[in-house]
């Protein structure tokens, strides 16, 4: 194997090696990064945050994604919200666990994504399944956006979490991996703060806002509650691809619009190393 | 059962208007979990090991698999072996993300478990890909004699970006220990071409000692630089629930698999 002249010096490596060799895997890292979509935009509307508060938030926020697409392309993905919280809770008291969790939860980002697509198909925007995923450029390129479920398809294959039974890896996680995975220009993500506090402003009003931070100090923080999913940070801190995530309020009219244009509203997450 | 609250529609439950990122939150959602199949075993068949080394030594461990299926219940993992060694060389040559590669590679575990499920048909076992798992998985077990899976799990190209490097860190020892843990499985048995784990790679080696048993926690502690099974199904270990134990057996070896099912000390067992 070691004279194939077909293989590159890595490929004898992976070929010949052990996987699981650190010297392997850290040779790995001297490969060129392709960027897959490097136009396209990653939105993630809120489950609990967007689409259980119906028309009066949905609405308005349709009407600005129409009139971006002209603009911008975007995968738009679903969170998931209320009825996830229901399921989970009547689950977790069924013993169930956690990949049956994130199964059941899949349902509900599914429903919420069914649901805007409703509202966008006179536009001709098509909603894709994971499996669909190899299409989407297609119709990025014909119709400026997709939508598809946030969750990731982990189904019974989720991971189990450090405490609990709730799937660490859920809508706001699957929006992150494929703005990662396509190199991304912005993954946005829409919800109904301003961006991220100290503390949940719906619940503490003495809470200070952040309005630009690195992901490493806010790990650091240790803050017992976020506007993210903490798997989306512990990605981000090792990501090659995506070097910042953006958080607006998707009940002010303007804020996608203004994120998808490049203006620092709402909250900004960065890496070491990414884009001042 | 729905209430109207700070502008959402909610639905009333525990975890009503709770943010899921709560600690406090997430440290109650806690409950003995019930097992969905006890008395299934999950046999995961090396790629690189046991699957590329063809017939001499798949054929005898297929045998022993049909032998101990008048007593034992078994779903089969099936990993991927040279062939995704050679698409990784290829794909990041091309400067290919994680979750692109790890989308390959899986087609290659898929191939290798639908020559086993081919091998296995005869014996009334089926070949099922990760949505039949989901929704049949019980059905074709009590209808079928046992089942075949491809052992990458079905994450694509939402693979976690691994800490170090671009390989996809969740291959098929990762993807059958899930399936253990999510079904409550009875055992979760490695077939590798060494006798378990060892101080140091027996390959290159002579004197590393062969490990009994040994927790993962203790195994993450020690960073031995190449393990016969994934690292990251060690992480995983540290937080299962059910899938309390791993065991590795030596598939070339006529007679450990039977061994493993019966309960017995052989190869190493990793605890949780």
């Amino acid at each position: 194997m070691d004279d194939n002249p077909i293989l590159t010096a890595l490929g004898k490596r992976l070929v010949s090696g052990s996987l699981s060799d650190a010297a392997v895997m850290q040779a790995t890292e001297a490969t060129p990064n392709y960027s897959i979509l490097p136009w396209v935009n990653v939105v993630k509307i809120g489950g609990q945050s967007i689409m259980d508060r119906g028309r009066e938030a949905v609405y308005p926020l349709v009407e600005e994604i129409v009139s971006n697409l002209g603009q911008h392309k975007m995968i738009l993905g679903t969170g998931a919200g209320t009825r996830a919280r229901h399921i989970y809770s009547l689950a977790i008291d069924l013993g169930l666990p956690v990949g049956v969790l994130t199964v059941l939860g899949t349902a509900v980002a599914w429903q919420n994504a069914q649901m805007l697509h409703y509202l966008l198909a006179q536009h001709g925007i098509p909603f894709i399944e994971p499996e669909g995923f190899n299409t989407m450029p297609h119709y990025l390129m014909e119709r400026s956006a997709v939508i598809c479920q946030g969750m990731p398809p982990y189904k019974l294959w989720e991971q189990n979490p450090d405490k609990g039974r709730i799937p660490p890896q859920r809508t706001d996680t699957g929006c992150f991996l494929i703005a990662e995975v396509f190199a991304a220009r912005k993954m946005i993500f829409v919800k109904d703060e301003d961006g991220l506090y100290t503390a949940d402003p719906k619940k503490d009003p003495k809470c200070e806002y952040i309005p630009r931070i690195s992901v490493e100090e806010l790990l650091a923080l240790d803050l017992n509650d976020l506007i993210v999913e903490r798997a989306v940070l512990e990605f981000l801190a090792r990501a090659r691809n995506v070097k910042e995530i953006q958080f607006v309020n998707g009940l002010k009219r303007g804020q996608l619009t203004a994120a998808l244009n490049g203006e620092p509203v709402g909250t900004i997450i960065y890496r070491n190393g990414g884009a001042q | 059962m729905s209430t109207q609250q700070g502008g959402a529609q909610h639905v009333q439950s525990s975890l009503m208007r709770e943010s899921l990122v709560d600690k406090n939150v997430i440290a109650r959602t806690e409950s003995q979990i019930v097992p969905i199949l006890p008395d299934v075993n999950v046999i995961q068949i090396g790629g690189r090991s046991i699957i590329d080394r063809g017939s001499s030594a798949l054929k005898p461990l297929l045998d022993e698999i049909v032998a101990n299926q008048p007593r034992h219940r078994m779903v089969i993992g099936v990993g991927s072996g040279v062939r995704s060694r050679h698409v990784y060389s290829v794909g990041l040559d091309l400067g290919l993300p994680t979750g692109a590669l790890a989308t390959l590679s899986a087609k290659d575990a898929a191939q290798n478990a639908y020559m086993v499920s081919c091998l296995l048909a005869q014996h009334g076992f089926v070949y099922l890909e990760a949505p039949f798992v989901v929704q049949l998985l019980p059905a074709m077990l009590a209808a079928a004699r046992g089942a075949v899976f491809n052992g990458i799990p079905p994450y694509a190209l939402w693979e976690h970006p691994p800490a170090v490097g671009k390989l996809p860190p969740h291959g098929s020892d990762a993807g059958s220990f899930l399936v253990a843990e999510v079904f409550g499985a009875r055992s979760l048995i490695f077939i590798k071409d060494v006798d378990g784990l060892y101080t140091a790679d027996p390959k290159a080696n002579p004197q590393a000692e062969l490990i009994p048993e040994i927790t993962a926690a203790e195994l993450l502690q020690r960073e031995i630089s190449t393990l016969p099974i994934e690292p990251s199904v060690l992480k995983l270990m540290t937080h299962a629930r059910q899938a309390k134990s791993i065991r590795i057996v030596n598939g070339l070896i006529h007679g450990n698999l039977t061994r493993a099912l019966a309960g017995e000390n052989v190869g190493t067992l990793i605890r949780a």
